[in-house]
């Protein structure tokens, strides 16, 4: 759960994720651009990455939660944070979002095509199946990673798609890990301990 | 009188003995130690009036008598399990949420509209908890079960909290609570917040509030 202190500044959250407040507080939903401009909104559409947030501004405490996943905190200082758009909980009012294709990855996973960028100063808090991790990639040591359990990097990263797909996945008797994320440059990649079957909090 | 333990955040371990008696959720027991008994129970100390005004009110969720003389160890669903004490103050809590309390309380169902008049019917209606709650009274432990772990939240004279009516878990102390709109035009259309209802408590107290929208 997050706890967040409003005092007349503005944030955006995940719809419907309040789950408690003090203070005076106003929600509203973003309009069809999200802040994006037209434009963005028209590429959110296309690319199937679409999350609706809430504008929430006032003075108070404002808790928010959902599925009672796990929250992190990342603070951004003019960099970029590239996250599925499900693994969005909340982020400070002057952070930039805008949508990221990332190609072939994402039809095998079933994440859709493309993923969302947020940039600029402040703090994202994104969610987690579990506690998450943040793994070092550095120059010339690759780190691979399941698409289920990714969740967020930033960085001087680029991602492509590794498969190892032999005569035993085809007969059915595979590893479960046929297909696997591999990250080359320098950064960091934030990972979950489950693998995103049914989405997220598909457990009880 | 030893207490209850957790032994992690989603099972709890109850010591059982002689003057310490418990009733749980019926089929929340997961192991025991020692000799100790489950009876079914329909009354759980409410006695045949309360009984009744619980199968009337729906606000009843089956129950076992624990006795004996070991420790038994409790847990439901994989929900977090939070520990109340109660010194002589009364909780608020739906039937279902709970998972054990001590047989020295007295259970009690309370009618919603006791509390808030009309609105509190209505708050019942529209936040799906019905038009009654489960009252627990006395000097003792209970346990609630909630998805993804509680916060306690403090209320206070001229300090309200809202809180979203599906994370809502329990209340205790001098609290009323009504339904609190945030209607706007944009609702109506279908584009609100998603943040439409809350329950506004006011008074002197504790809310217990719970890490999801999800009842369970």
């Amino acid at each position: 759960m997050l706890a967040v202190d409003l005092m007349g500044e503005t944030i955006r959250a995940l719809n419907g994720s309040m789950v408690a407040y003090e203070g005076q507080m106003q929600f509203k939903r973003q309009g069809m651009t999200g802040g994006e401009g037209l434009m963005g909104a028209v590429r959110r559409r296309v690319a199937g990455e679409s999350v609706t947030l809430m504008e929430i501004s006032g003075q108070g405490t404002v808790y928010l939660a959902h599925e009672a996943t796990e929250v992190n905190l990342v603070p951004l200082q003019g960099d970029t944070l590239l996250v599925e758009s499900e693994s969005l909980l909340a982020l400070d009012g002057q952070l930039r979002t805008g949508v990221q294709f990332t190609g072939l990855r994402g039809m095998s996973t079933g994440q859709g095509l493309a993923t969302t960028k947020v940039e600029g100063h402040g703090t994202v808090a994104i969610l987690s199946d579990g506690p998450a991790i943040a793994l070092e990639v550095v120059q010339g040591q690759p780190l691979s990673v399941d698409p289920q359990a990714y969740v967020a990097h930033r960085g001087q990263l680029q991602q492509d798609f590794v498969t190892d797909v032999n005569w035993r996945t085809v007969l059915g008797q595979g590893s479960g890990e046929s297909f696997q994320l591999r990250f080359t440059g320098h950064g960091l990649v934030y990972i979950q301990p489950a693998e995103r079957g049914e989405g997220l909090g598909a457990e009880v | 009188m030893p207490g209850y333990s957790p032994i992690n955040t989603k099972m709890l371990q109850v010591p059982i003995g002689p003057g310490q008696e418990v009733y749980s959720k019926r089929g929340a027991m997961l192991a025991y130690a020692g000799g100790v008994r489950f009876a079914p129970t329909a009354t759980a100390g409410s006695g045949i009036a309360g009984t009744l005004g619980r199968a009337m009110a729906g606000e009843s969720s089956p129950l076992m008598h624990v006795t004996g003389q070991g420790s038994v160890m409790l847990g439901h669903h994989g929900l977090h399990v939070e520990v109340v004490d109660l010194q002589g103050d009364t909780l608020y809590v739906e039937a279902d949420r709970l998972l054990v309390y001590d047989a020295s309380l007295q259970s009690g169902t309370m009618f919603l509209g006791e509390q808030g008049g009309l609105s509190g019917v209505i708050r019942g209606q529209m936040t799906g908890q019905g038009l009654f709650t489960t009252t627990l009274t006395g000097h003792g432990s209970c346990a609630l079960l909630s998805h993804g772990g509680v916060v306690q939240l403090p209320v206070q004279p001229n300090r309200p909290v809202y809180v979203d009516p599906q994370a809502y878990v329990a209340h205790r102390g001098q609290i009323q609570n009504k339904l609190h709109t945030a209607l706007g035009l944009r609702d109506l259309l279908g584009r609100g917040s998603g943040e439409g209802f809350q329950l506004e408590l006011t008074g002197q107290g504790v809310v217990y509030v719970q890490a999801s929208e999800r009842k369970f």
